[in-house]
């Protein structure tokens, strides 16, 4: 569906359009450092497909990795990303395509035979085997000698801080410690590509945050490229360069962290990370300049200050934020980017205010609120008659 | 019948004992795995050795008991008359139902007479297994944990003992001037011995003796997973606790109570040495029919129509068994 | 509540105590004559060891003992093999023609009357011996052989209960890892399911030195088992030397069970020894996440 070598090396110079900032793959802090353009691929995927019987898993799929970036694929369960993994791993047999290890061929390439490298979701340590003997296992199947062995798995015990726990067996860590033996044990034979399944899938809530940081930290210090799965979304912003949105068996977007939510391509990607309102609408009227938009919930027009490739009259779909919303008790001066309703309920979380508001066509839209200030008075409660208003820059015009 | 029935048990005790959120997952896993797999000559390779043994050593018998179950004695190596003859360049099938006849025609019925026999003890042997055996099993599976795996522990080692000590043992104890008769005197019950070996008793005492473990286990490991708030919901919500027990507790341990009924039953209806050695003259199973045509007249023909007839009988509890094992598997 | 508890936890020692004295009673006189002066088995006259003399001295038993002990281990091995090829092939392969034949099988030698498959067994010897002669003559390779089969169905479901069990992804991390199928298996996936392999091989022995019927349709004049042996001298009365034996068997039944036992729990031990390392390093992890946050 998309091709992703364009997303990594954007074409048009970022710097002259400052005003058209919004605009996809032109984000300021989004736009690739000629440093990253210099990077070489090293895996590519074309045209992979994996069937099994009469369902697809993996549709087609083409994908370029770039030396030293980690790579995610994001999506829900059954969307076909661990099949895809375990492709490149060697676990599943493609139904056609090829996968270039670079530039060699790697279909067909038992998995013990091939230079990557996976740490699994349940982590995989050989329960009978102490944690040096799990670290040492695969480059013993190398047939290094003993001394090199040896070096070798004392420098990856130091990479992920387990000196002082060579001799213990993997019943007796912690979560997290698991984790870092099956990294290590991973990463001891150097592979070319590193596959994570989950990486945090197996941790407590609690850990997962710190841990996310601490592998990130790993990973990059080594310099390995590596391709993660996962479904958590903030697990997939926080530790990945790129991110791919999967959905049955099909890339839907590419993107950084920061495109794939500020730019989503379509409703799928705006829905699927973070929460969105969602309004259809039609196009009254587009120029270079300013695009109004009529919406099918409330009467103000949107407008937008740029120009969209649509004929008047079409239909399409504005996504907004919550985050991106201002809720406020006084009418807007403006006579676009507003609309008006009651606070139908309210959910404090703490951090933030989540507002429910109906508007009078009975449809719910939700603005987050900030809680700045401890004991503000004057905000909307229940019932309040408010205005919900938002800068033009933050809608995303889909028009898939 | 041996010792071990526990074989099937193992995989239900395991699972009783070793219970854990994780097992289910990784059973899950592999099934999922297994599902997507394509397999390889490898694979065929492993399969091919325990499938041609059980081919050649299972059910190759089976088929050459059915044959020879067609024939008729005759005195000659082997004592049995041949199936396919040559003669002049005929080929000659000859089936003989005669076995098949005899076993239910018999002037005495005494044939049919003691496979109702046997169904009728085996069936009583399997009722008492599962009266005596649901307390234990309950006893056993609400015990502490430590005592409990000194007791399981305790229940399960007659069992690896010999079989036929442990009958030898009771023969000790039922005789005439044997522990129960002397016991009952010195209490004054009874004034002279009663005859209790080589009756009907004695071998209920034996098939309950020896089979009672085999009873307990599945149902052990099938009251070890039950939901005990269930029952807890029902007195709660005004369940006496008889009609409780038949309402909460039967339902959930249905599957241990059909694989332990089954695995009493299907091998007693074949037992041949606790009537053997406990039973008197009256108590002719089918076992010891079968045994008798087999080694005393040497009628194989007949022997083999015999245990024909006997798995023609058994085919349906086997089969259950078979898919209860099954369902447990998968579970 | 309280009382209900009470009272189920007196029904609890009572059915406990009833069936452990309905289980060992029996056991316990046997051995308890076996210390007897006397030739009558039920007369109590006065401690002697003479019957285990008279045992120890009797060759056709020590024999039958060799022979019984020879096919047990032969037999436990063949069937530890293959059970352990069985159990693979029926948790990997996706599915083979004659599938639930096979699983058939494997599950029904576990049921079926003895006198079934002893008679049919005997019957394919006899028919197989008129093409290979091997066959032809009955005696430990038969009685081998016979044993083999129905120990294989017992194999098969205990090691199959753990491969089940066994994390899919420890074989592949392996492979991952650059080990082949072959070294996959002896390497990762055997010292994972040895206890299984173990159990089953104890499983198999005791079987195979317990089995009498199969045996007895099977076995030739030369070789007489065990069990055949007690069985045959039972048959003609009881006589102390049988109970100097059975006190024996029963001995040896009872150093194996506790043996278990002391295995198990020791293994258990280790477990939760295992589980509270884990936790403190949970705990400890906890703690040092929360300071960091902090």
């Amino acid at each position: 569906m998309i091709d992703s070598n364009q997303e990594a090396a954007p074409t048009s110079a970022p710097a002259a359009t400052t005003t058209k900032s919004h605009l996809p793959g032109q984000l300021p802090g989004q736009t690739l450092s000629p440093q990253q353009r210099k990077r070489r691929p090293i895996l590519q995927i074309k045209k992979l497909t994996k069937q099994f019987e009469a369902f697809t898993a993996v549709d087609s799929v083409d994908l370029t990795l770039y030396e030293g970036e980690i790579f995610a694929l994001l999506g829900s369960s059954g969307c076909g990303k661990s099949t895809l993994l375990r492709m490149l791993a060697g676990f599943e047999t493609p139904t056609s395509g090829s996968i270039l290890l670079d530039g060699e061929e790697l279909i067909g390439v038992p998995p013990y035979k091939r230079p990557v490298n996976m740490m699994f979701q349940s982590y995989a340590l050989f329960p009978y085997m102490t944690v040096k003997q799990n670290i040492a296992f695969g480059l013993k199947q190398e047939r290094l000698p003993r001394a090199e062995i040896e070096e070798r798995v004392q420098k990856m015990l130091r990479l992920v801080h387990m000196e002082d726990y060579t001799e213990r067996r993997p019943f007796q860590l912690s979560g997290g410690q698991r984790q870092r033996v099956a990294l290590a044990r991973s990463l001891a034979k150097e592979p070319r590509v590193l596959l994570l399944d989950e990486p945090m899938g197996a941790l407590d809530k609690k850990l997962r945050e710190r841990m996310r940081l601490e592998l990130v930290d790993i990973i990059n210090s080594v310099g390995v490229t590596c391709l993660m799965v996962t479904h958590d979304q903030e697990e997939a912003m926080t530790m990945a360069d790129r991110i791919a949105i999967m959905d049955r068996g099909e890339f839907i977007q590419i993107g950084g962290p920061r495109e794939l939510y500020e730019n989503p391509n379509c409703r799928f990607s705006a829905e699927f990370i973070g929460s969105v309102n969602i309004f259809d609408c039609t196009l009254k009227s587009s120029n270079k300049t300013q695009s109004l938009i009529q919406a099918a919930d409330f009467p103000n027009d949107i407008e937008l200050a740029h120009d969209i490739d649509l004929a008047d009259g079409m239909p399409l779909t504005i996504a907004l934020r919550p985050e991106k919303i201002y809720i406020s008790k006084e009418r807007p001066q403006e006579s676009t980017n507003w609309c008006e309703g009651t606070v139908d309920n309210i959910a404090y979380l703490g951090d933030i205010s989540i507002y429910y508001v109906t508007l009078p066509n009975k449809r719910i839209v939700s603005s987050t609120l900030p809680n700045v200030d401890r004991f503000k008075v004057g905000l909307p409660t229940w019932d309040d008659h408010v205005f919900l208003s938002w800068d033009p820059e933050s809608c995303i015009a889909l028009t898939f | 019948m041996t010792t071990t029935l526990i074989g099937p048990n193992l995989s239900f005790i395991r699972r009783a004992f070793l219970r854990n959120k994780d097992r289910s997952r990784l059973r899950r896993e592999r099934r999922a795995r297994r599902q997507l797999r394509e397999n390889t000559w490898r694979d065929y390779a492993v399969l091919s050795i325990p499938y041609l043994w059980m081919l050649l050593f299972f059910l190759l018998p089976f088929l050459i008991i059915f044959k020879i179950s067609l024939s008729v004695t005759e005195i000659a190596i082997p004592p049995y008359s041949p199936l396919v003859t040559f003669e002049e360049g005929a080929m000659q099938i000859i089936l003989h139902l005669e076995n098949y006849t005899s076993i239910f025609y018999d002037e005495d019925w005494t044939y049919l007479r003691s496979y109702l026999k046997s169904v009728e003890v085996a069936g009583f042997a399997t009722l008492f297994c599962l009266l005596i055996g649901y307390p234990i099993a309950w006893a056993l599976s609400t015990c502490r944990s430590t005592w409990r795996n000194v007791f399981f522990m305790l229940v399960i080692m007659p069992s690896w003992t010999s079989f036929v000590v442990r009958i030898y043992a009771w023969m000790t104890i039922l005789k005439k001037n044997g522990l129960i008769n002397d016991v009952l005197i010195a209490m004054g019950i009874i004034d002279e011995p009663i005859q209790l070996l080589q009756t009907d008793f004695a071998v209920y005492i034996g098939i309950v003796y020896c089979y009672l473990p085999y009873m307990v286990l599945p149902l052990f490991s099938a009251l070890m997973k039950v939901d005990y708030t269930l029952v807890e919901a029902a007195s709660d919500l005004g369940c006496r606790p008889i009609r409780n027990f038949f309402t909460t507790l039967v339902p959930q341990t249905k599957n241990g109570i059909v694989a332990g009924a089954m695995l009493v039953f299907i091998p007693a209806m074949g037992e041949y040495v606790i009537p053997e050695l406990l039973g008197g003259k009256g108590s002719i199973l089918i076992g010891r029919i079968l045994w008798q045509e087999f080694f005393n007249n040497r009628d194989w023909p007949l022997a083999s129509a015999v245990s024909i007839t006997m798995l023609a009988i058994l085919v349906i509890p086997i089969i259950w068994f078979y898919k209860i094992q099954r369902r447990e598997e998968k579970a | 509540m309280q009382e209900s508890k009470r009272s189920a936890a007196i029904a609890r020692w009572v059915i406990l105590g009833i069936t452990l004295t309905f289980l060992y009673l029996p056991i316990l006189t046997l051995m308890v004559y076996s210390f007897n002066e006397s030739k009558m088995v039920t007369v109590w006259t006065e401690f002697s060891l003479k019957w285990y003399a008279a045992l120890f001295s009797d060759s056709a038993i020590i024999r039958a003992l060799g022979i019984s002990l020879t096919i047990a281990v032969l037999s436990s091995a063949a069937a530890v093999v293959i059970g352990t090829l069985a159990a693979f092939a029926l948790v990997r392969i996706r599915s083979f023609p004659g599938e639930s034949a096979f699983v058939l099988f494997m599950t029904a030698p576990m049921v079926l009357p003895e006198v079934v498959t002893g008679l049919a067994l005997l019957l394919l010897f006899v028919t197989l011996g008129d093409l290979i002669p091997i066959f032809g003559d009955r005696g430990m390779l038969t009685i081998w052989i016979a044993h083999v089969t129905f120990c294989s169905a017992y194999t098969t479901v205990v090691i199959r209960s753990r491969l089940v069990e066994l994390d899919v992804s420890i074989e592949e991390a392996a492979m991952d890892l650059g080990a082949g199928p072959i070294k996959v298996f002896f390497a990762v996936i055997l010292p994972a399911i040895m206890p299984a392999e173990v159990a089953a091989a104890l499983l198999s022995f005791t079987m195979s030195m317990d089995d009498l019927v199969i045996t007895s349709f099977i076995a030739g004049p030369d070789s007489t088992t065990l069990p055949m042996l007690i069985f045959s001298s039972v048959r003609r009365g009881l006589s102390p030397e049988i109970n100097a034996l059975a006190t024996i068997i029963i001995m040896v039944a009872a150093i194996g069970t506790f043996c278990a036992w002391l295995s198990m729990t020791r293994r258990q031990r280790r477990r939760e020894a295992d589980e509270r390392k884990a936790n403190q390093e949970k705990m400890a992890e906890l703690a040092l996440s929360h300071a960091r946050n902090h």
